[in-house]
């Protein structure tokens, strides 16, 4: 009864506020726009806005930022179903599936099945967040150190392996190519230069998002541009036909699987919603009786990536205000926020700041529920961009990349770096290799190292630590295993090359 | 050789070679850390040792099988239509790989050379700025007479070239151009649309990222691009 007396506060003083309720559509339309607009993201926009959360008050500033979370991972999937382009690595797997719908003219239908998709899982998560909060983050800090952390990293990568590559070992290569760009900068116990070359920029690291924009955005128009090289080019087919109710309810258990794995996945720090989507896509193949027919439009593919991702941004919230632990880019900007207003996130928000974290919880529902509705109208407009010729398209989203890369850090560089990563992406796609795998290994390199680090002095160097840590030899084995069965496969059950295969 | 080709050989020996580089440079940095017994090396060495026997196994999986995929229905699934736009496209000859090579230094030499002459001078400030203007005017000839021969390559390159420029010829001089090269690029031939869609795209770019949302873009270092780019801000702003 509690939590719905707190629910119905923090509604009340949500939406009789102007400015509030002002600032809540403000966030709601600027998410699902910033995510919808190809080249650029949530993140971009958060960052555009975090130096004038200082002006608003913390309860409004963390409002804008969480409602921007929720509407801006639903806004990444249009551009991934639309474009091939995710707006946020969490959007990736949606693109498998998503757009082999557009180019069949089933764009309508994958876009409503995110919509729908993405309300259910982040509304049932938004409301396991309000009713689980106390218990899992009790849960988690006792459940969860550097070990677990490391190997629940380990686990992700074996899995992620599998997806987008065409073969296992070029899989595996795209991902410790993620890796190995994660190396370069400082490192994280000692700081001591790594792969620098004695460039000040390389010190701080290669950022993320002018990676994600060249491998996703900047790539895609490079291979759209070869396709019109040698006239090979279809525009894709205009489809605004939404699934209907029977449709989505023949995929109710994926629904279900989805949102429970992308809560537990968001739950934990540092990994949220984008090994979220891709476990729940990589489940939603596993448990398929027709397997093969995923990544060629199948709208299972939309439905579990999206729930899972939507379903993990209740959950991120968990280890952020429980534990002060952002669970990725955009929640770390949130700890800036509270920074800004002499807050720290953490368990004494419960205490100190009840009324905001209330407030924080209503706005994350509501907009939650909001997107079936103002995401069903901004589709309806947003679909169709797909009129206009990809000549004269492509010019806008390069610039709109070019802007979002340097809207970052205001460093001419990362445009060159995120151009250049659309240059070795085109060139790795043409060969097989899986650009969402290289940009997974990007983000969990760096989780991954330093979690690694901290839980070899945690068991005193010793490896044998691991083993008495039941959480943490779970899911090592779990990796191994997903890892031995793709290593069989590789090797015995390939296919057989048939005398029609022209590389043959 | 089983069912080995150049190319996979080729691939094979692109991975091993950039592992016995990024090995060898990993000494640069090879020192001790007093709290944390494996240093700064062992997790990028492991890397590096995980790089080299996926490649191996690559190779194997190459030799014995050819170029065919696994079973695995995930990778099955997902491979992307690159690989098929190429093989149609006829991209995949020494000639082309090469042709496109030459023409993606254009943007890197652009960004070393003017240094390397004005230190070879001695050079700097504005002198500095007159080789960087004459030596984007060449790159931009040599560009330009490879176009038609690699369309492809010539699209790889405009972006890192655009990219390069704009330190110093600035986001609001450049951006026109950039936008009318691309359009080009993708055999757009008619110079109506294609000066009205560059304003339209130039006009709600700088509407919404400069006049709305105050986002500073590079207006660059030379004049007279610098004095546009400034201009262009004071009257939006």
């Amino acid at each position: 009864m509690d939590v719905f007396n707190n629910f119905l506060t923090g509604t009340i003083t949500l939406f009789s506020d102007p400015l509030g309720i002002l600032i809540f559509f403000g966030g709601v339309i600027g998410g699902m726009l910033f995510g919808a607009i190809p080249g650029v993201s949530m993140l971009t926009l958060a960052a555009i806005l975090l130096p004038f959360t200082a002006h608003l008050s913390a309860e409004h500033g963390i409002m804008l930022f969480s409602v921007i979370y929720c509407t801006g991972v639903y806004g990444g999937a249009i551009t991934a179903i639309l474009f091939n382009i995710p707006g946020a690595p969490e959007n990736a797997p949606t693109a498998f599936d998503g757009y082999p719908m557009t180019q069949k003219g089933q764009a309508g239908k994958a876009v409503g099945a995110a919509v729908m998709c993405s309300a259910i899982g982040g509304t049932v998560s938004c409301i396991i967040m309000m009713i689980a909060t106390a218990p899992i983050a009790d849960w988690a800090i006792s459940a969860f150190g550097p070990p677990e952390i490391f190997a629940l990293v380990f686990f992700g990568l074996a899995v992620a392996s599998s997806v987008g590559a065409k073969t296992f070992w070029k899989g595996w290569l795209s991902i410790l190519i993620g890796l190995m760009v994660a190396v370069v900068g400082l490192d994280p116990v000692g700081g001591i230069e790594r792969y620098d070359f004695e460039m000040p920029y390389l010190l701080a690291g290669i950022h993320f998002i002018p990676t994600i924009l060249g491998f996703f955005a900047v790539s895609e128009i490079f291979v759209q541009a070869e396709k019109k090289v040698t006239g090979s080019y279809v525009a894709p087919k205009i489809g605004v036909e939404f699934p209907t109710l029977k449709e989505l309810l023949a995929h109710k258990f994926a629904v279900i699987r989805s949102i429970i794995i992308g809560f537990f996945c968001g739950v934990l720090p540092g990994i949220g919603a984008t090994l979220a989507a891709f476990m729940g896509y990589n489940e939603a193949v596993r448990w398929s009786k027709k397997p093969e027919t995923f990544g060629k439009g199948n709208i299972e593919g939309v439905i579990s990536s999206e729930t899972a991702n939507n379903a993990a941004t209740g959950a991120a919230m968990i280890p952020l205000l429980a534990l002060g632990l952002p669970g990725g880019a955009l929640t770390a900007m949130m700890v800036g926020v509270f920074q800004m207003h002499d807050m720290e996130p953490g368990p004494l928000v419960f205490i100190n700041s009840a009324d905001l974290v209330w407030v924080v919880f209503a706005a994350m529902f509501f907009a939650n529920i909001s997107i079936i509705f103002v995401g069903y109208l901004e589709t309806k407009t947003i679909i169709n961009l797909l009129r206009i010729p990809f000549q004269f398209l492509a010019p806008m989203i390069l610039l709109l990349a070019t802007v979002g890369a340097y809207a970052v850090r205001g460093l001419t560089i990362d445009i060159v770096v995120m151009f250049l990563a659309g240059v070795i992406g085109f060139f790795l796609r043409r060969s097989g290799y899986s650009v969402a795998g290289i940009v997974l290994g990007l983000i969990l390199g760096k989780i991954g190292e330093q979690t690694f680090a901290q839980a070899m002095q945690m068991l005193h160097f010793e490896w044998s630590g691991f083993f008495d840590r039941p959480i943490a030899l779970g899911l090592i084995l779990a990796g191994f295993v997903t890892l031995a069965g793709s290593i069989y496969g590789a090797f015995f059950k390939t296919n057989k090359p048939t005398a029609t295969d022209p590389a043959v | 050789m089983g069912n080995l080709r150049t190319g996979h050989l080729v691939e094979g020996a692109i991975w091993l070679s950039l592992c016995l580089f990024l090995y060898a440079y990993s000494f640069e940095f090879d020192k001790n850390i007093e709290i944390y017994k494996f240093g700064a090396t062992a997790w990028p060495r492991s890397i590096i040792l995980l790089i080299a026997i996926a490649a191996l196994g690559q190779l194997f999986q190459h030799w014995k099988y050819g170029d065919i995929g696994s079973s695995n229905a995930m990778q099955a699934a997902n491979v992307d239509d690159a690989e098929e736009a190429a093989h149609e496209a006829h991209h995949e000859s020494l000639g082309w790989y090469l042709s496109t090579f030459a023409l993606l230094v254009i943007p890197f030499a652009y960004m070393r050379v003017p240094d390397w002459i004005a230190a070879w001078l001695g050079a700097g400030g504005s002198t500095l700025h007159i080789l960087r203007v004459v030596c984007a005017v060449i790159l931009v000839g040599l560009f330009l007479t490879q176009v038609k021969r690699n369309m492809m390559g010539a699209m790889l390159t405009l972006p890192l070239f655009f990219a390069a420029l704009l330190e110093d010829m600035g986001f609001y001089s450049l951006a026109p151009i950039f936008i009318v090269g691309v359009m080009f690029l993708f055999g757009e031939t008619r110079p109506k649309p294609m000066l009205a869609i560059m304003a339209l795209i130039y006009g709600l770019l700088m509407a919404l990222f400069v006049k709305i949302l105050f986002v500073g873009l590079p207006v660059g270092n030379i004049r007279p691009f610098y004095d546009f780019g400034s201009w262009v801000v004071t009257v939006l702003q």
